[in-house]
């Protein structure tokens, strides 16, 4: 058995990724306006003719949107194999992230201001079941996970001594720390429930909830096993050997595509719950702005995204 | 099981929180020992202020609907019947009755609409 070369393993990777992101792009976004139905679009109401009118126009612009940033994200990372430099992906999958995010949230609010947004739920219903965090997370498994993290920061500065290479491990550990702290806001996280079909609306909105919490875990935890690959690569000879490299791979590959099932489930589940129930989330409650658009929220959103960035300028420096 | 803030109540909502929790335990859905969400909880959910559902939970707390148990939260309190007869008791009913008869009613609409909501409360085995 040979040991991969760092070249197929990325051509493998990426290879992967285009894949992902293909089954995404036709499987659950090309429709994503449609999900509530013909009479809304993106989750808004409109008219019974909207999409015999100027509806197609909307629905065009938003496939000619998300074909455009396929096309810049696929160019940029064919760029990264033209310039030699297929050790960018990892980034490239975190400006995937933050480019896709960025423009189909610039979209929704642009569709909200031509479009009008819905108006805020009324009546609303409260329900009475209390929410802990005990309910969604699993703690001795969140606990390993941060031990798990503490050992490979131990293994870091034990092995290289004054030389500490610090960088990426900080970022992992950011990024699983922020992670954590999505999964705490997803949970806390709720809108008020409309008075009819409130049962409904409901489940729907705990099967969601749920479902963040364990797609934001499957990825927590991809991000503490490639914390602990990297960690033990630096602690042992075994990992450069062929059968250490490819079963280093092979867990990656797993946890990666654990990530993606959960991922894609989530898509699945909101699709297939929502279809038929009036979108109740919005922008505002009928009393103020929703939780997850309170200062505090953005603030702490702000915090995390710009040390990361910071972080990420200096990996490419 | 849920509770409805209705859009043309002119009662404060802290009130309507209230009063929503009342009717709840009234009708027997919310029974002794069960544990109401957290203030945080409901206020996020609504997207209300935490003071306006704290006051909510303190009146009821004040008026023996819910204890406070430490690492367990507002609780719903066993329900101590009050005597009939009692003064207390009885002049919410009387405040209601006035209104109703200010409102036009006559004696045998305000009967059946008592008997209406009595049976409505009774309807879920809550009343005793």
């Amino acid at each position: 058995m040979t040991a991969p070369a760092t070249m197929e393993l990325y051509v493998v990777l990426n290879a992967l990724i285009v894949l992902a992101l293909g089954y995404c792009l036709v499987k659950f976004s090309w429709n994503q306006p449609l999900r509530n139905g013909a009479g809304f679009f993106m989750g808004i109401e409109v008219p019974t003719d909207f999409y015999r009118g100027r509806g197609r126009t909307w629905l065009r612009s938003y496939r000619a949107t998300l074909v455009a940033v396929h096309i810049v994200l696929l160019a940029a990372l064919g760029a990264s194999f033209v310039f030699g430099r297929p050790d960018l992906t990892p980034i490239w999958a975190g400006g995937w992230a933050i480019l896709y995010t960025a423009t189909m949230t610039t979209f929704a609010v642009w569709t909200r201001r031509k479009l009008g947004a819905n108006p805020p739920v009324r009546p609303v219903a409260l329900a009475l079941e209390s929410r802990r965090l005990g309910d969604y997370i699993f703690w001795p498994l969140e606990g390993f996970a941060a031990a798990l993290v503490l050992f490979s920061w131990w293994v870091q500065l034990r092995q290289d001594g004054a030389q500490v290479h610090w960088l990426t491990p900080l970022e992992l550990t950011w990024i699983a720390l922020g992670l954590f702290v999505m999964k705490i806001a997803a949970i806390r996280t709720g809108y008020p429930l409309p008075a009819e079909r409130t049962e409904e609306h409901y489940r729907y909105q705990d099967a969601l909830r749920r479902n963040s919490v364990r797609t934001l875990s499957a990825w927590s935890w991809f991000i503490v096993i490639v914390l602990l690959g990297t960690t033990l690569r630096r602690l042992s000879p075994l990992a450069w050997t062929a059968p250490g490299l490819w079963f280093t791979v092979a867990v990656f590959l797993v946890a990666w595509g654990y990530g993606m099932l959960a991922t894609f489930r989530g898509q699945r589940l909101a699709a297939t719950m929502g279809r038929d129930l009036r979108p109740a989330g919005s922008f505002a409650t009928p009393y103020r702005r929703a939780i997850w658009t309170s200062r505090s929220y953005l603030a702490w959103f702000a915090i995390w995204f710009g040390v990361l960035m910071v972080l990420v300028c200096f990996s490419i420096r | 099981m849920f509770l409805t803030l209705q859009d043309n109540d002119k009662r404060p909502i802290y009130q309507q929180i209230a009063d929503g929790i009342k009717a709840l335990i009234a009708r027997g859905h919310l029974s002794e020992g069960m544990t109401l969400p957290s203030v945080r909880q409901v206020a996020g959910d609504l997207g209300i202020n935490l003071n306006t559902v704290a006051v909510a939970y303190r009146q009821l707390q004040e008026e023996g609907f819910v204890t406070v148990r430490h690492g367990v939260g507002s609780v719903i309190a066993p329900r101590t019947p009050h005597p009939a007869g009692q003064s207390e008791v009885l002049e919410p009913l009387r405040t209601a009755l006035t209104h109703l008869v200010l409102a036009g009613l006559s004696a045998p609409e305000i009967e059946e609409a008592v008997r209406k909501e009595l049976a409505l409360l009774q309807q879920k085995g809550g009343a005793q």
